[in-house]
C-alpha cells in the first residue's frame, strides 16, 4: 500500500545543505504495523512527514495505494490527506478555541462526507471509544495530555483513514499513558485494519511490529 | 464553513487587547474617513449652493455708494445715489451674463417690525433677478404679482397673509430660506410697480423723495459674468461705458473663502488617503504577526486537509470580522462626533457666510457603508497577503514552526 522510491529531503540552513533523508526505499503491505526507530536527528519524523504528504520530498516518490502522492495538485493532495491519512503527531496538536467533538469531526467537516450531524455523530462514537464520551463539549486544556493524544487519535481516525502515522505520539507522556495510548493504536490496526507506522524510541514496543525500519543519518540500516 | 469561521472569531477573542487594539485604530480610521468625508460634501454641496444660488459675480452701484461685500453675497447699502436703469442693456458688454437691477430704499415707520426698525425695501425686476427667487424656501402657487411681497428668512409672518407697509395692503407670496446674508434676512422683496406704488404713501422728509423710487432708476446691478470672461474685463468694459459707475468685485474675498475651503477640504481628503493607507499599513503588519504566531495552528489545519482556499479564508474571515466591526463603530463614532459638534460648526459657517446644509440621509447612509465596506476590504487585503505566503508553505514546515 505504500511504497517509497528513492525518496530525500535536504534542507538549506545557514550552514549550508543539511540532508534529513539520502534516499530510502521503503515498502509497507496494506494492514501492517511497521515501527520506524532510529536516534534522534536521524531523519524519522522528515521521512514521516513526506509518507503523510506533509512535506514536499527533494527526491524520489512516495506512492500510496497507487497514487504518487507528490505529482498531485494542492488541493488533491489537501483531500488525499484529508481521507486517506490519519496523522497523530509528536506534541499536542489540538486546536485550542475548539471544544474536543469539534475538534475530532474538523477533518470530517473539512473534507464534506458525512455532512454536518453525521460527522458530529461520528466525532461522538469515537470519543466514546477513546473513554472520553463525558467530554464532548470540554476544552482540550481541561483534559490531560493523555487524554489529548486520545483525543487526536480520535480525530485522525475521523474520515477512516487507509494509514495512520504516528510520530512519537507517546514521547511526553509517563510510561503507564504509554501503554495505553499504544493499545489504542494497535487495537485500530489489529481490529479496522489499518496500516500504522509509528516511530518509536520503545524498542519493546517496536518488537510488536510486522516490519521494523531501522534509519540512521537519513539512510536505511539494513 | 462554519467551523473555519468559529475559528476565527474565537480567535479574535484569544488575543482580547490585540482585537481591541485592531478594532479601535480601525474605528478611529474609518470614522475620521466618513466623518471626513461627510462634512466635505456636505460643505461642498453647501457652497454650490451659497455661491451659485446667490451667485453675483460683481456688483455696479453709482460712485461713491457704500457697498457691503459679505462673504456669500454683494450687498448695496442703500442710497440716494442711482443709476439708470438701462444703462448696462445699453452698453451691451459682452464679458456680463445676467444682470440683475436692485433698488433698494431703507424706511422706518412703516408698519413692518418695531417702531423704530429701519426695514429695506428692495425692488427686483422678476424676470432678470437671479440672487433672490432662487432662494424662495416657500411661495404661492402662482406668479408673482403687483401687491405681493417676498419676505426673507428672518421675518415671521406667514405665507399668503396681508401685511401692511405704510398703511397699504400687501401680500406675503413667498419667504427666504436662510441665507446667512443680513439684507436677505431681514429684506422686504417686491417688483419695481409695487415698490414704486409705496411712493404716495412713504411719509415725507420736506420735498426729499428717495431718488431710488424713481421709474427707470436702480440702486444697482448684480451681474454676473458671461461663460470664460474675466472680472477684470468686465471691469474695465464697465467702467469705460458707464459714466460714475463703480464695480464691486467680490473676488478677493470670494476666492479667499472658497480657496480657504477647499484647502480644508483638500487637507481632510489627504488625510482620508492617508489614513486609509496607514490602516492597510498597520493591518497587514499586524496580520503577518498573527499568521506567523499561528502558523502551528494554519500547518495543523493544513495536515488535517484543510485546502490553501480555506486556510486564506479564515484569516481573512478574522481580519474582515475585525476591521468591520471597526468599520461600524467608526462609522457611529463620527455620527456622535457630527451630532456633538454641529450646533458650532454650522455657526462657524454660517458666519462666514456659509448656509450649512447637511448631506441628506440616502447618501450620508451610502457613505456610511462605504467606509465600512473600505474599512473591511482593508482587513481582507492586509490578510490576505501573509496568509497566502503561509499557505504556500510546507504543512510540516508550519507545523514544525521554522522559517
Ligand atoms: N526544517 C528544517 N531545517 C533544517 N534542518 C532540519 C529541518 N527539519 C529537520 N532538519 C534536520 O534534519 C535532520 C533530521 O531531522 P528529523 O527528521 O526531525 O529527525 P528525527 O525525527 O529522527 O529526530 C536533523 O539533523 C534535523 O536537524
Ligand atoms: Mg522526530
Amino acid at each position: 500500500m505504500l511504497a517509497c522510491r528513492q525518496v530525500s529531503k535536504s534542507y538549506r540552513t545557514e550552514r549550508g545543505i543539511v540532508t534529513a533523508v539520502a534516499g530510502i526505499d521503503l515498502d509497507v503491505a496494506a494492514g501492517r504495523f511497521a515501527a520506524i526507530i532510529g536516534r534522534s536527528g536521524s531523519g524519522k519524523s522528515t521521512l514521516m512527514a513526506m509518507i503523510g504528504g506533509l512535506s514536499r520530498p527533494s527526491g524520489g516518490t512516495v506512492t500510496i495505494d497507487g497514487t504518487d502522492l507528490w505529482r498531485l495538485s494542492d488541493n488533491a493532495l489537501s483531500e488525499f490527506r484529508n481521507g486517506k491519512i490519519g496523522y497523530v503527531f509528536q506534541f499536542a496538536s489540538l486546536l485550542p478555541t475548539l471544544r474536543l467533538i469539534d475538534n475530532v469531526a474538523l477533518p470530517a467537516m473539512l473534507g464534506r462526507r458525512h455532512g454536518a450531524s453525521g460527522s458530529y455523530a461520528r466525532a461522538a462514537g469515537l470519543l466514546e471509544r477513546m473513554g472520553l464520551g463525558g467530554y464532548l463539549d470540554a476544552y482540550p486544556s481541561e483534559i490531560s495530555a493523555g487524554e489529548q493524544r486520545r483525543v487526536a487519535i480520535a480525530r485522525a481516525l475521523i474520515n477512516d483513514p487507509a494509514l495512520l502515522l504516528a510520530d512519537e505520539p507517546t514521547s511526553d507522556l509517563d510510561e503507564q499513558t504509554e501503554s495505553e495510548i499504544m493499545d489504542v493504536l494497535l487495537t485500530i490496526n489489529r481490529e479496522v485494519g489499518t496500516t500504522l507506522i509509528l516511530v518509536t524510541h520503545n524498542l519493546a514496543l517496536a518488537e510488536k511490529a510486522q516490519q521494523v525500519v531501522h534509519i540512521a543519518n537519513g539512510a536505511l540500516v539494513a | 464553513m462554519r467551523l473555519l469561521a468559529n475559528l476565527a472569531l474565537q480567535n479574535l477573542g484569544r488575543r482580547k487587547a490585540r482585537s481591541f487594539l485592531l478594532i479601535a485604530a480601525v474605528a478611529i480610521g474609518s470614522g475620521v474617513v466618513f466623518t471626513g468625508a461627510t462634512l466635505m460634501r456636505s460643505i461642498d454641496d453647501s457652497m454650490a449652493v451659497g455661491f451659485t444660488r446667490l451667485g453675483a459675480d460683481m456688483m455696479v452701484v453709482p460712485e461713491g455708494a457704500l457697498t457691503n461685500i459679505t462673504a456669500a453675497l454683494l450687498t448695496v447699502e442703500p442710497t440716494d445715489l442711482v443709476l439708470d436703469a438701462d444703462v448696462l442693456a445699453r452698453a451691451s458688454i459682452a464679458s456680463l451674463g445676467r444682470i440683475a437691477p436692485q433698488k433698494i430704499v431703507r424706511v422706518g415707520h412703516s408698519g413692518i417690525g418695531g417702531h423704530h426698525d429701519l426695514v429695506d425695501l428692495i425692488g427686483i425686476d422678476p424676470a432678470r433677478d437671479f440672487t433672490i427667487q432662487p432662494w424662495l424656501k416657500e411661495k404661492l402657487n402662482r406668479e408673482l404679482r403687483a401687491g405681493d411681497v417676498i419676505l426673507g428668512a428672518g421675518r415671521d409672518v406667514p405665507l399668503g397673509s396681508q401685511l401692511l407697509i405704510f398703511g397699504k395692503p400687501h401680500l406675503v407670496y413667498g419667504k427666504l430660506g436662510r441665507t446667512g446674508v443680513g439684507t436677505h434676512e431681514r429684506g422686504v422683496f417686491m417688483s419695481f410697480a409695487t415698490l414704486e406704488a409705496l411712493t404716495g404713501s412713504m411719509p415725507q422728509h420736506g420735498d426729499v423723495r428717495p431718488a431710488a423710487l424713481s421709474p427707470g432708476k436702480v440702486t444697482g446691478f448684480l451681474v454676473e459674468l458671461a461663460p470664460g470672461a474675466t472680472a477684470l474685463q468686465a471691469r474695465f468694459a464697465i467702467l469705460s461705458a458707464v459714466k460714475g459707475a463703480k464695480v464691486v468685485t467680490g473676488d478677493s474675498s470670494l476666492s479667499g473663502i472658497r480657496q480657504g475651503l477647499a484647502a480644508l477640504l483638500q487637507g481632510i481628503l489627504a488625510l482620508m488617503i492617508l489614513m486609509f493607507a496607514s490602516m492597510a499599513v498597520m493591518v497587514s503588519v499586524l496580520f503577518s504577526a498573527i499568521v506567523t504566531e499561528r502558523r502551528g495552528e494554519l500547518g495543523l489545519l493544513k495536515a488535517i486537509g484543510a485546502r490553501r482556499a480555506q486556510l486564506v479564508g479564515m484569516m481573512v474571515i478574522e481580519a474582515v470580522i475585525a476591521t468591520g466591526v471597526g468599520g461600524v463603530l467608526g462609522v457611529a463614532l463620527g455620527v456622535l462626533v457630527m451630532r456633538l459638534y454641529e450646533r458650532s460648526l454650522v455657526y462657524y459657517l454660517d458666519n462666514i457666510g456659509v448656509p450649512f446644509i447637511w448631506l441628506d440621509l440616502p447618501q450620508t447612509v451610502a457613505y456610511a457603508a462605504a467606509a465600512i465596506v473600505l474599512a473591511s476590504a482593508i482587513g481582507a487585503l492586509g490578510a490576505l497577503y501573509p496568509a497566502w505566503r503561509a499557505s504556500r508553505r510546507d504543512a510540516y514546515e508550519l507545523v514544525r514552526g521554522e522559517s
